[in-house]
């Protein structure tokens, strides 16, 4: 497998009025060629940091990259100019948000915004430009593409904006798109139409993607592996089968347990985590979910563990998956 | 047989928006007993808020009737309403725009109980907002807190804790954990169960999140564009879906986990949800549906029991 991005010892922070923020303290990770990788975590653990930054989205200031490397087809974006990001977003990397209302430029016609990036990233005519726009819009199977190119977005139902980010993010065809909780703001039935959407055309163009979700479900529908995001640390990584069977961190374990499935016995009591995640403005030094953790020891307080590994793909951060501990995360005695 | 606690009797609600109506609840009717949590679902714009908020007269309804406890509090004058209003409480989506950023949580969870005058002097008043607090998993010290000082799970049970002030009997919950990420979700859908157990509340649970509502809801209702589509029992319903939109609505769902849901087969919707401003005279769902014929088209299908206590409102419910 070729990797496409590889991300190490990464770390982002935001200078506050009050502080250092640590939003992303130190993670590695890479995306292979066709992959589909999910970062999953809840509000505020940095999954959306993480992939602003490797878009070089981010305000700075306040932000700023602490340390690590983006490695993106082996060149390190994190030293790239302004310049030199203009030529890579939406050309070679693009990126898809939540809110497709947002996203799109109200005043003006959706055509013209997805010919804006054709003649920008691939110095097409105007004509061509737009025939290209009514071919992506086609893609995305938008009906009546000639009509819509002469629409506002405003015109456009949730689900048919999402379409047109999508074909905006693909019209150079890039090798990595980058989607950040793309299908949260819509409803399920929509939800299940953009996400057969992006299965088929990354199956046509064979391009990466980065899903940032904190929708288990949507995880195991779309991805190939997963990494558990949480206080800006990577907890646990592995592919999709490995992470949803056979759960190392106590983390991911609670995550998937507190949330019901349509399978399950309605007398079953959801996991719950007591309490919230720590502050970043002064994260823990040791294990972030230390203080969540019905399995926490003296020496998760002050230390962090370090990555544990289960097969070739699976990894956790535990002390109790550490060689030496007494008992596994499963609690038995080995 | 036991009495329904409430009875919604043929419930609509229009808004003139000028270019027409908007029927966002077009006649519902549906029964909820004591102690039950209702589970009413359906996606945006299909109108369960609007129901929910029409059901406790938060809205003027157009038409029907509710009655509660043998009354039709629609008939009621606003004197009287205003009596009948303590045992009805509700609970908002957003945590952090349904409390007053400027009071303490005291001044929030007392304010009901100084409208209502329930209690002579204002240490009883404090005993009962301790008493409150410790029930919803908080404690003393966070009265003097203001909203912003709390996380979105906690402010969460501060508005469970304001609806409890009065001691209601039934509770609208409308999409009370969706703006909670989920292992806060589930520490909410605890507490309001625990709380059910203890007080026996009625709730009717109004979400998007289908397998939440299936968790937490002894029957459900599905809404489609102003219309009730379907009604069983929670177990029934996810297991034998008989409504097309339901069936539909239910394949749509991820399953976390990745042998079922490579598995699945979805039943893909086309298009989208219809505008429901002034919509035709058909069933509600017969663009999107496969299995539309023209009797579909010409009149709207009736909500009836096709197995007990299994209603379906579809005019093909019986070859299914």
């Amino acid at each position: 497998m070729e990797r496409l991005l590889e991300v190490k010892d990464l770390a982002v922070s935001f200078q506050t009025y009050y502080g250092e923020v640590e939003a992303v303290r130190g993670i590695s990770f890479h995306v292979n060629k066709g992959e589909t990788v999910a970062i999953v975590g809840e509000s505020g653990c940095g999954k959306s940091v993480t992939a602003n930054s490797i878009m070089q989205l981010l305000p700075m200031p306040p932000a700023f990259y602490k340390r690590g490397q983006i490695l993106f087809e082996g060149e390190d974006i994190v030293k790239k100019s302004e310049k030199e990001m203009q030529r890579i977003r939406g050309n070679k990397i693009s990126m898809i948000f939540q809110d497709p209302m947002t996203s799109l430029n109200p005043t003006m016609k959706v055509g013209k915004q997805i010919v804006e990036g054709l003649k920008k990233h691939q110095k097409l005519s105007s004509s061509q430009a737009e025939k290209k726009a009514i071919e992506m819009l086609e893609l995305v199977a938008v009906p009546q593409p000639e009509k819509r190119i002469k629409q506002y977005p405003h015109e456009f139902s949730g689900g048919m904006r999402q379409r047109v980010m999508i074909a905006l993010a693909m019209v150079s065809n890039p090798r990595l798109l980058i989607a950040d909780e793309p299908t949260t703001a819509l409803d399920v039935t929509v939800q299940a139409q953009i996400l057969d959407l992006m299965k088929e055309i990354q199956e046509k163009l064979g391009t990466s993607i980065i899903l940032i979700t904190h929708d288990l479900g949507v995880v195991a529908d779309m991805c190939d592996r997963v990494i558990v995001m949480y206080a800006g640390k990577i907890l646990e990584e592995g592919t999709v089968d490995e992470i949803f069977e056979n759960p190392k961190h106590p983390y991911t374990r609670k995550l998937l347990g507190s949330v019901p499935r349509l399978d399950m016995d309605r007398s079953e009591t959801l996991f719950s985590i007591k309490g919230t995640p720590p502050d970043l403005y002064k994260p823990p030094k040791g294990c972030p979910f230390f203080d969540r953790c019905d399995k926490a020891m003296v020496i998760c307080k002050d230390h962090m563990p370090g990555k544990a590994s289960h097969s070739k793909s699976h990894y956790s951060s535990c002390w109790l998956n550490h060689p030496m501990a007494k008992k596994d995360a499963e609690g038995s005695e080995e | 047989m036991v009495e329904p606690l409430v009875s919604v009797r043929n419930i609509k609600k229009y808004f003139d928006v000028g270019v027409g109506m908007l029927k966002a609840v077009d006649g519902i009717s549906f029964d909820i007993y004591p102690g039950e949590t209702f589970g009413l679902v359906g996606e945006s714009g299909c109108g369960k808020s609007t129901a929910g908020r029409t059901i406790i007269r938060l809205y003027e309804p157009t038409h029907g009737e509710v009655i509660f406890n043998g009354r039709n509090i629609y008939q009621l004058s606003r004197q009287e309403m205003r009596e009948v209003r303590k045992d009805f409480q509700m609970i908002f989506q957003d945590p952090y725009a349904s409390l007053n950023p400027r009071m303490t949580v005291e001044e929030i969870i007392s304010e009901p109980m100084e409208i209502h005058k329930v209690y002579k002097s204002s240490k009883e008043r404090r005993n009962r907002v301790m008493e409150l607090l410790n029930l919803v998993g908080l404690n003393e010290e966070h009265a003097l807190r203001f909203p912003h000082e709390f996380s979105g799970g906690q402010r969460q049970r501060v508005g469970i804790a304001r609806a409890l002030a009065l001691n209601p009997k039934f509770i609208v919950c409308d999409e009370p954990i969706s703006a909670l990420d989920v292992s806060i979700q589930a520490q909410v859908v605890n507490l309001l169960k625990k709380l059910q157990d203890e007080l026996g509340l009625t709730y009717l649970f109004i979400a998007h999140d289908l397998s939440m509502v299936r968790y937490i809801s002894d029957r459900v209702g599905v809404m489609y564009l102003g219309h009730m589509m379907e009604v069983a029992k929670s177990e029934e319903l996810y297991q034998n879906p008989i409504h097309p939109y339901t069936k539909a609505l239910l394949s749509a769902i991820p399953i976390p986990d990745p042998k079922i849901q490579r598995n699945r087969q979805r039943i893909e919707l086309e298009g989208d949800v219809p505008s429901p401003i002034n919509p035709p005279n058909s069933c509600r769902f017969v663009d999107r549906c496969p299995y539309a014929t023209d009797v579909c088209r010409k009149s709207t299908p009736k909500l009836e029991e096709i197995k007990e206590g299994h209603f379906v409102a579809c005019h093909r419910a019986r070859e299914f």
